[in-house]
């Protein structure tokens, strides 16, 4: 069966054995780690986060118990890392969470078969995730790139300009899609050539996806969740990072400044205004 | 280049910004033209376009003739009295006897106006002005306008009006490009009103750092009514009438509701009450005038400005007692957020509780607007019914300019029309446009292609010239041959400063300071055919910076033709350091050739509308004397 | 800088850019989160503060004449009809407001003037405005006229 067939099986006719797989699997993970560590240690991004929260601290108006502590940690696990939940326009939640589970499924399979199915043809459910991870992928990469992409839909930005920023999802969009061109090639067309093109430059895509997140916004996927778990602190120890309580109207409705409203029911909502729309007037 | 032209054709009202007034249009033109094709090309995003864009704590103009409060004339009686007898009273009383029913109108769509608790009424911060929680003004006045017209362009910064070829002087649409995308669109329409907001950013401002963006009136601000009107060739007015406002020093927070709500008053640095130092002085330049009450706002600014200079400073604005009750210091506290944050933001951040101390106040760099304490703008027809010959040619706030509209900051002569009034204005105009349309005056328009295309190529050159020129140098924003904006709009700001009574002359000019000027700024819009974009942004830019220069040129040419001193506190001729009633009681009205780019200048008649207020006044006066 | 994003709350969803009337909220090329492109050209009117679903954005006052260590905070809801603000000082005292910013379901007491009944001929003929005379004074009355009121318009100076 086509869709379970294991691409990096046929990586054998162009003389890449399984061990140099391995250690390009092991080199990625270590190139990860490393353009991490160099971040933060060059940016002193965590040197910040640390002065920052101590800066907050100082303006907490109540102690915070372990167990609260604990149980936003929970939170943010299952809203902001899971089901990413702080995004405010449902789309990008949705091409978001597309990418983020495409992401892991496809990298986790591609573990898998390079280390425990190297030279078998057919791999079965990993095969298959495989296919199913790249395709969730390319889906909300794509979209994301060529419609959500706040440049694209706010700045009116064409699809095709690049920057810096997106290097990283580039990368992607280039290992999902030319990973499954180079299967595709490999394996139903039976092109050797168009194999051999689209596997280098699925190659080349891997080797900017890991070798450039130094350069590239692949760390945001580590500093979000503390990021999120930092706000869900602030928010609830009373500093608030300086913002004001959201209040619902009925809690104010003793203030002088809410005469004009007072008899309104309090469960009435006023429906949206200006966030009612996408954000692209123009 | 790649931009694409997107026409947009059979445009019967096309309105041109929609602040205050451009809302006001596009939502009274339906009512007018149930079947007309209405369409807004806005600069920004609606949503928050304008000077009203933070929001409102006050609606300055209202009569209350529902609540037996004031009557339309006692409002003309006190901008006249305002602006040292310089407006239109035609347009004014016009305004004033609809400016009501706007006001409710707005109550009913759910902007909340504060209610005095005793009696009912709209709870009053002075005579003229009512309090809102005005956060959301202009999204609610936003919304109308999307109610009514067939589509908003948002991001569409209008470069140039479209004069119809068949008919000289009638105009025929406009042109311009889009922010974001950067297409050129093509507006062709019977009628267009032009309400693209007064001038910030003329003149040099005192903070020249990231404080220059602290302006009193808002930085987008681009003077384009004045701009887009004077390219037409349509009259103007009144130009040398720029103003000066007294605010907090810095954060230029408003001080509407603390002089007349909050009572709170002013005294200088030893203590003093310093405004009766300068009775005799004023007296001496103005006559009777400094006897009017309320003392018009222009001269109350020159016994700031003098009391300063003669060492007495500062000028403090006393809050230390009003603010000890608790209800008028949060009214206090609202009112900036409500209307400029960054007052608040400033006294946060200097520690200043206005129960403890009280803030200083200062003179700001000069504004050219039409709708605030001062009546630039163009100079349009009135009302049939109420306007005399000289003032009235067909339709109500119609240009000179055939088809061409003016309302809030971009029509003249009608200070104190504030953000309601400015809305009033728009509806009748709008009014106005649908009859023109109606009355087959907009009949045979011909635009060429060939009009359109050296539109294009001009909009676009500031992009070009950074293509080409920016190779001529390694890097940064030195360039021998061509100019970026920002170093266009300094300088402008000095010459308008220097040769034209900015702030860092003390208000002073004269004839020959202003000769001076003018050539500096004609050498300007020379090097201006140089100015260079790197993008879209500086484009938008580059467009506004000539609007402002064409501005500048205006009150440059209005008040060296003005050779009196008019309005001490808001500028200083000083080779006439008198008001003379008997050559310059007049408007004045200029022209610019749009051929020959030459300026004329003409005197035109003030007539006052007269009741049994002013004939018992001039009894007196004859008795007296 | 008037405006400035902070790095970790923004998600780059694009309603500063698409709301600030001085189109200088933009977006950085290097890590697609927005900045102020132009803190000169900032009012601080704050539309972007409001707009922004994450409170992404604050305000660090301009640099010529605001110290540091003070903050202006600010919560639009819509849904609510309610604006909350709060005021930290450089002494870290703290001040909360709280106001409305709507009476009624936003736009939906709008009337849609094309359903309205048509204007008369004489309508048109007047000097009256949609809904007037009546929300002039919201009685019958009729609208001010120079006659009505024994008003001349005449040259001259007066006062
Ligand atoms: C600090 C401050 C406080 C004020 N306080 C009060 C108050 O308390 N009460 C009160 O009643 N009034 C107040 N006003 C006055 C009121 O805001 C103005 O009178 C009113 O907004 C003027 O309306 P307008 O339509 O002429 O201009 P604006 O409302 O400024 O509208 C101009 C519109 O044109 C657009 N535009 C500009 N150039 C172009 C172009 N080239 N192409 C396309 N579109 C363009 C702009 O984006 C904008 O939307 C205040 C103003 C300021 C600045
Ligand atoms: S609105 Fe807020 S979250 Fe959205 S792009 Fe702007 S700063 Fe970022
Ligand atoms: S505060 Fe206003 S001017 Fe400044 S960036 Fe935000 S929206 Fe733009």
């Amino acid at each position: 069966m086509f869709i379970t067939s294991n691409p990096f099986a046929g990586l054998a006719q162009f003389g890449i054995t399984p061990g140099m797989m391995q250690i390009f699997v092991i080199l990625a993970i270590i190139a990860v780690v490393a353009g991490i560590l160099l971040d933060v240690a060059h940016k002193k991004s965590a040197k910040y986060f640390f002065e920052h929260t101590e800066r907050m601290k100082k303006l907490a108006t109540r102690q915070l118990s372990s167990s609260e502590k604990t149980s936003m940690l929970v939170q943010v696990i299952l809203n902001e890392v899971l089901t990413s939940s702080e995004f405010h326009n449902p789309k990008r939640r949705i091409a978001h969470l597309l990418k983020m589970y495409g992401f892991i499924i496809f990298v986790v399979s591609s573990a898998v078969l390079i280390f425990f199915y190297p030279t078998e043809q057919y791999a079965g459910f990993w095969g298959l995730m495989w296919r199913v991870g790249a395709i969730m992928l390319a889906v909300g990469g794509w979209w994301f790139f060529t419609k959500l992409r706040v440049d694209v839909l706010s700045e009116g930005k064409k699809w095709y300009k690049l920057a810096r920023a997106d290097m990283f999802i580039v990368s992607l969009l280039g290992v999902s899609t030319f990973g499954l061109l180079w299967c595709f090639f490999q394996g139903v067309v039976g092109s050797t050539a168009l194999a051999l093109l689209f596997f280098a430059l699925f190659l080349i895509s891997a080797v900017v996806l890991f070798g450039g997140v130094y350069w590239s916004k692949f760390g945001h996927m580590f500093f979000k969740p503390a990021a999120a778990y930092q706000k869900r602190i602030l928010m609830a120890d009373g500093s608030r990072e300086n913002l004001p309580p959201f209040y619902k109207r009925a809690e104010v409705l003793d203030q002088s400044t809410m005469d004009l409203v007072r008899d309104i029911p309090a469960d009435q909502k006023f429906g949206l205004c200006i966030m009612k729309d996408e954000p692209n007037h123009y | 280049m790649a931009y694409k032209t997107i026409v947009v054709d059979d445009i019967d009202i096309l309105v041109v910004g929609a602040g205050l007034s451009g809302t006001g249009a596009a939502w009274e033109a339906r009512y007018w033209g149930q079947d007309k094709k209405i369409v807004i090309a806005e600069k920004a995003n609606i949503y928050r376009s304008g000077a009203v864009a933070m929001g409102l704590y006050a609606i300055n103009c209202y009569m209350g003739t529902r609540f037996g409060e004031n009557n339309p004339e006692d409002h003309v009686r006190y901008a006249r009295n305002d602006l040292m007898g310089m407006v239109r009273e035609d347009l004014l009383f016009d305004m004033a006897r609809h400016v009501d029913s706007t006001v409710h109108q707005f109550e009913e769509w759910g902007l909340p106006i504060m209610r005095d608790p005793e009696t009912g009424t709209y709870q009053r911060e002075g005579k003229w002005q009512i309090m809102i929680h005005g956060e959301s003004y202009k999204p609610i006045v936003a919304m109308a306008a999307m109610k009514s017209a067939d589509k908003v362009y948002n991001r569409i910064c209008v470069t140039h009006l479209l004069m119809d070829e068949a008919k000289e002087n009638r105009v025929a649409g406009a042109v311009g490009f889009n922010v974001r995308t950067g297409d050129f669109y093509v507006f062709r329409s019977k009628t267009v009103i032009v309400t693209a907001g007064g001038a910030s950013m003329i003149y040099k401002p005192r903070s020249t750092g990231e404080g220059a963006g602290r302006v009193w009136y808002a930085p987008w601000s681009s003077g384009s009514a004045y701009g887009l009107l004077i390219q037409a060739g349509a009259k103007m007015t009144q130009m040398e009438n720029r103003i000066v406002l007294a605010r907090f020093k810095d954060g230029y927070g408003p001080v509407g509701a603390y002089f007349l709500h909050l009572k709170t008053y002013t005294q200088n640095g030893l203590g003093e009450e310093y405004e009766s130092h300068w009775y005799d002085e004023l007296k001496k330049m103005v006559g009777e005038y400094i006897d009017h009450h309320p003392v018009p706002t222009c001269l109350r600014n020159h016994a700031l400005i003098r009391e300063v200079l003669a060492g007495r400073g500062p000028i403090h604005m006393v809050t230390m007692h009003s603010f000890q009750d608790p209800h008028l210091e949060e009214v206090g506290w609202h009112n900036f957020l409500g209307m400029t944050v960054g007052q608040a933001v400033l006294w946060a951040s200097t520690d200043l509780d206005p129960k403890c101390e009280n803030p200083e106040l200062t003179t700001s760099e000069p504004y050219v607007m039409g709708s605030h304490a001062t009546a630039c703008g163009a100079w349009c027809s009135g009302p049939e019914d109420v306007s005399p010959p000289e003032y009235f040619w067909g339709y109500n706030r119609m240009t000179t300019v055939h088809g061409l509209f003016g309302a809030g900051d971009a029509c003249g002569g009608t200070p104190h029309a504030f953000s309601s009034g400015s809305f009033t204005e728009g509806r009748l105009a709008a009014k106005a446009a649908c009859q023109y349309i109606d009355d087959g005056k907009a009949e045979g328009i011909v635009v060429s292609d060939r009009q359109i295309e050296e539109l294009r190529e001009k909009i676009y050159k500031p992009l070009e010239n950074y293509k080409i020129w920016n190779n001529e140098v390694v890097a940064g924003d030195v360039n021998p041959t061509i100019l970026y904006p920002k170093q266009g709009l300094i300088r402008m700001q000095k010459i308008m400063d220097e040769y034209c009574g900015g702030v860092s002359m003390q208000y002073m000019t004269n004839e020959k300071l202003l000769n001076i000027g003018l050539k500096k700024l004609a050498i300007l819009r020379e090097d201006m055919e140089m100015l260079a974009a790197r993008d879209l942004h500086e484009l938008l830019r580059c467009w506004e910076l000539h609007h402002r220069v064409l501005t500048s040129e205006a009150v440059m040419h209005h008040t060296l033709f003005r050779k009196e001193t008019r309005w001490p506190g808001y500028y200083y001729r000083g080779d006439h350091l008198y008001l003379d009633d008997e050559n310059w009681h007049v408007l004045t009205v200029s022209r610019r050739d749009p051929k020959t780019g030459e300026w004329t200048m003409e005197k035109a008649p003030l007539y006052h509308i007269v009741g049994d207020v002013e004939e018992e006044y001039q009894k007196k006066k004859a008795a007296k004397s | 800088m008037p405006t400035f994003v902070y790095m970790t709350r923004c998600d780059g969803c694009g309603y500063c850019v698409d709301i600030c009337p001085s189109d200088i909220m933009h977006i950085d090329t290097t890590w697609r989160r927005a900045y102020n492109i132009e803190p000169d050209m900032c009012w601080e009117c704050y539309s972007c503060v409001k707009a922004c679903p994450m409170h992404a954005i604050d305000v660090r006052g301009y640099a010529d004449f605001c110290p540091l260590g003070h903050a202006v905070r600010v919560h639009r809801d819509e849904e609510e009809g309610i604006i909350a603000w709060r005021i930290k000082f450089r002494s870290g005292r703290i001040k909360d407001l709280v106001a409305p910013i709507t009476t009624k379901p936003w736009g939906k007491y709008i009337p849609d003037l094309k359903q309205v009944p048509a204007p008369t001929k004489e309508q048109r003929e007047s000097q009256l405005l949609f809904n007037e005379p009546k929300y002039i004074r919201l009685d019958d009355g009729d609208l001010y006229t120079l006659e009505s009121q024994g008003l001349k318009m005449r040259q001259g100076v007066y006062y």
